[in-house]
């Protein structure tokens, strides 16, 4: 093989491959930066496992005219079932308030003594992202899940911690943790213990399970609690729906315009990444076409010697393989390198999620492996063929 | 495989001439393994498409030809690459040897596929020829006497059971064709093969069995 190889390497444009590599080097980079960064990206989305993407809150608007007038601030049944109509609207649940008294305290022995009057809402149950064990409340018990606003932790981090130099605390060691919970009204007082689920960075406001809410409200509150909810939870299609913005501005209602954002901020990421990974492979594309033509051109000059070893009694599959492996080594080579500078360029963004969430677990490199390796094997077996067809027509050619 | 047949074989070019006088064109013939042919032609009779329409590489033809009783028309690419490999050994007038590579390397790349010639056999002849100090040289710097002897050594590199020579001693002097002839028909009969040969007016001298005029 080594002598043909010393035959067929005649005429090899060095150019014209450091070119191919270089140019499919930068969009096979694109593409896997593309891939993995969105991947990344929604890992960091994912944070709030307590609430889909699709989920939205809306309340009333609060302004100084309706608190002057004492306009109402809830819901009636007939707004509710206005809302359900859209089309845009999959379900709506209603948040409820907790009509008695709550103080919580936080013990961490020796260093972090933190007591808190407080409240509670309550959303049904299927709104809530968490396994239904862990979300569950029997009655009698003295255990009530916690789903507490991200919010609150960074305020102590960040503010509390911060200021009295304390140790700042993480999710995880705050969910080990128990909050004290003493309920009041209605001339009875109840202690329990809360447990602590997660935090949510799109609940502004404590939840605890409805079925909890139901049985303290009756206990707990006095008689007339039927109040009318102020807060819905809807889950929607597409939060990114304009119909969604002109329904809530027509009714004066407001929605945690935030999560909104968010939501559209993802939608034009995404948009934004699908653009970069198409030129992305527009220029791989392009650069395939370059390897293509490099390699037919070298089978057009070489087209005697490869003819003769054919002649001499070459099978085709022999005399393509010089090619097949140096094409196939290229992409090989183009994919290993690639797989470096993508994961050195995504130590720079990583180091920036990390610093900004510290709770953001780094993903695998998976995506971008796989996809890197379809593309391998896709080209290199395009390759492969191309090459065994134009050994082919040479060998017909005498036809 | 120990019989080629032809059977009113003719190149497509000829179809429309009614002057065609030969002994195989539009003819029945065969050629046995172990026999020596001569096939005297003059230019333009078709003698190298003789050769290229029997080793497959051009299919210009109408009629039959058969090895062993199959039609080749139906032999697979791999078919073809077999009997390159270990039937049929060609010498082209055109010799198709690569001028990049040294004399020994045209060799080797062929034996180097069959395996099949000790590399002093191929020093041997290399001997026998006058070339051994050309060895090592290019190919493209040698003259084409020179070239042919190669051409016949790497055509010797393989198993066959026909040799076809076309128009091996153009360029040769007489006592290089007679021993060109003598390797020939010595390796012919190791191998039990049957040797094919054209001219068109030189011939290597060998007991021929049959002789053809194309």
């Amino acid at each position: 093989m080594n002598l043909v190889w010393k035959l067929l390497r005649q005429h090899i444009s060095i150019p014209q491959f450091v070119g191919f590599f270089f140019a499919n080097l930068v969009g096979v980079v694109i593409i896997l930066l593309g891939v993995q960064f969105y991947h990344d990206f929604q890992a960091l989305d994912k944070e709030d496992s307590f609430m889909k993407a699709s989920y939205l809150i809306v309340n009333k608007k609060i302004s100084a005219f309706s608190t002057l007038t004492g306009a109402q601030q809830t819901f009636s049944k007939s707004d509710v079932a206005d809302l359900k109509n859209e089309d845009f609207v999959e379900r709506v649940g209603a948040f409820t308030p907790s009509s008695f008294n709550v103080r919580a305290r936080f013990d961490v022995q020796g260093f972090v003594n933190f007591s808190t009057e407080m409240f509670f809402e309550s959303v049904p149950d299927d709104f809530v992202d968490v396994a239904s064990e862990a979300w569950n409340y029997q009655e009698g018990s003295t255990q009530i899940p916690i789903i507490l606003p991200k919010n609150y932790l960074d305020l102590y981090n960040f503010g509390y911690a911060q200021g009295k130099g304390l140790p700042k605390l993480s999710e995880g060691i705050l969910g080990a943790m128990k909050l004290k919970v003493q309920i009041a009204g209605n001339g009875e007082v109840g202690d329990f213990d809360g447990r602590i689920v997660g935090f949510s960075s799109r609940l502004n406001t404590i939840l605890v399970p409805e079925k909890f809410m139901q049985w303290a409200n009756l206990k707990y509150a006095s008689s007339e609690n039927t109040k009318e909810p102020t807060r819905l939870i809807m889950e929607v299609n597409n939060p990114a729906d304009e119909r969604i913005t002109a329904y809530l501005q027509d009714h004066d209602y407001e929605t945690d315009k935030e999560k909104l954002d968010a939501s559209k901020t993802t939608f034009i990421l995404r948009v934004i990444v699908s653009i970069v990974m198409v030129i992305g492979a527009v220029i791989s594309i392009l650069s395939f076409y370059i390897l293509m033509l490099s390699v037919f051109l070298l089978v057009q000059k070489n087209s005697t010697k490869l003819e003769n070893l054919l002649l001499i009694g070459y099978s085709p599959a022999k005399v393509s393989f010089p090619y097949q492996t140096l094409t196939v080594g290229l992409n090989v080579l183009v994919f290993i390198l690639a797989v470096v500078i993508m994961c050195v360029a995504r130590n720079y963004y990583i180091g920036m999620f990390e610093s900004f969430f510290p709770d953001y677990t780094v993903p695998d490199i998976l995506p971008a492996l796989g996809v890197g390796l379809a593309l391998l094997l896709i080209v290199s077996i395009f390759n492969i063929m191309a090459v065994y067809g134009k050994v082919m027509s040479i060998w017909k050619r005498k036809d | 495989m120990d019989k080629i047949q032809l059977i009113d074989t003719l190149p497509n070019v000829f179809v429309n001439r009614d002057d065609v006088v030969s002994d195989i064109w539009n003819k029945e013939v065969s050629f046995e393994r172990g026999k020596l042919y001569l096939v005297e032609a003059n230019s333009g009779t078709g003698k190298s498409s003789l050769c290229s329409y029997i080793y497959g590489y051009r299919h210009d033809y109408q009629g039959r030809i058969l090895f062993d009783g199959e039609d080749v028309r139906l032999y697979s690419t791999s078919r073809w690459t077999d009997i390159r490999q270990k039937r049929f050994s060609l010498l082209w007038q055109e010799l198709r040897i690569f001028p990049e590579l040294t004399a020994l390397e045209n060799v080797n790349i062929k034996n180097k596929l069959t395996g099949y010639q000790k590399k002093t056999q191929i020093l041997e002849w290399f001997e026998m020829l006058g070339i051994a100090d050309k060895l090592d040289a290019k190919m493209g710097r040698m003259s084409f006497g020179q070239q042919q002897r190669v051409a016949l050594i790497r055509a010797l590199c393989q198993p066959f059971d026909f040799l076809f020579v076309d128009e091996p001693i153009s360029h040769l002097d007489d006592a290089n064709s007679d021993i060109m002839g003598r390797i020939m028909a010595a390796e012919a009969k190791r191998q039990g093969a049957g040797i094919i040969s054209t001219s068109i007016g030189k011939h290597i001298e060998l007991p021929y069995d049959q002789v053809f005029n194309l």
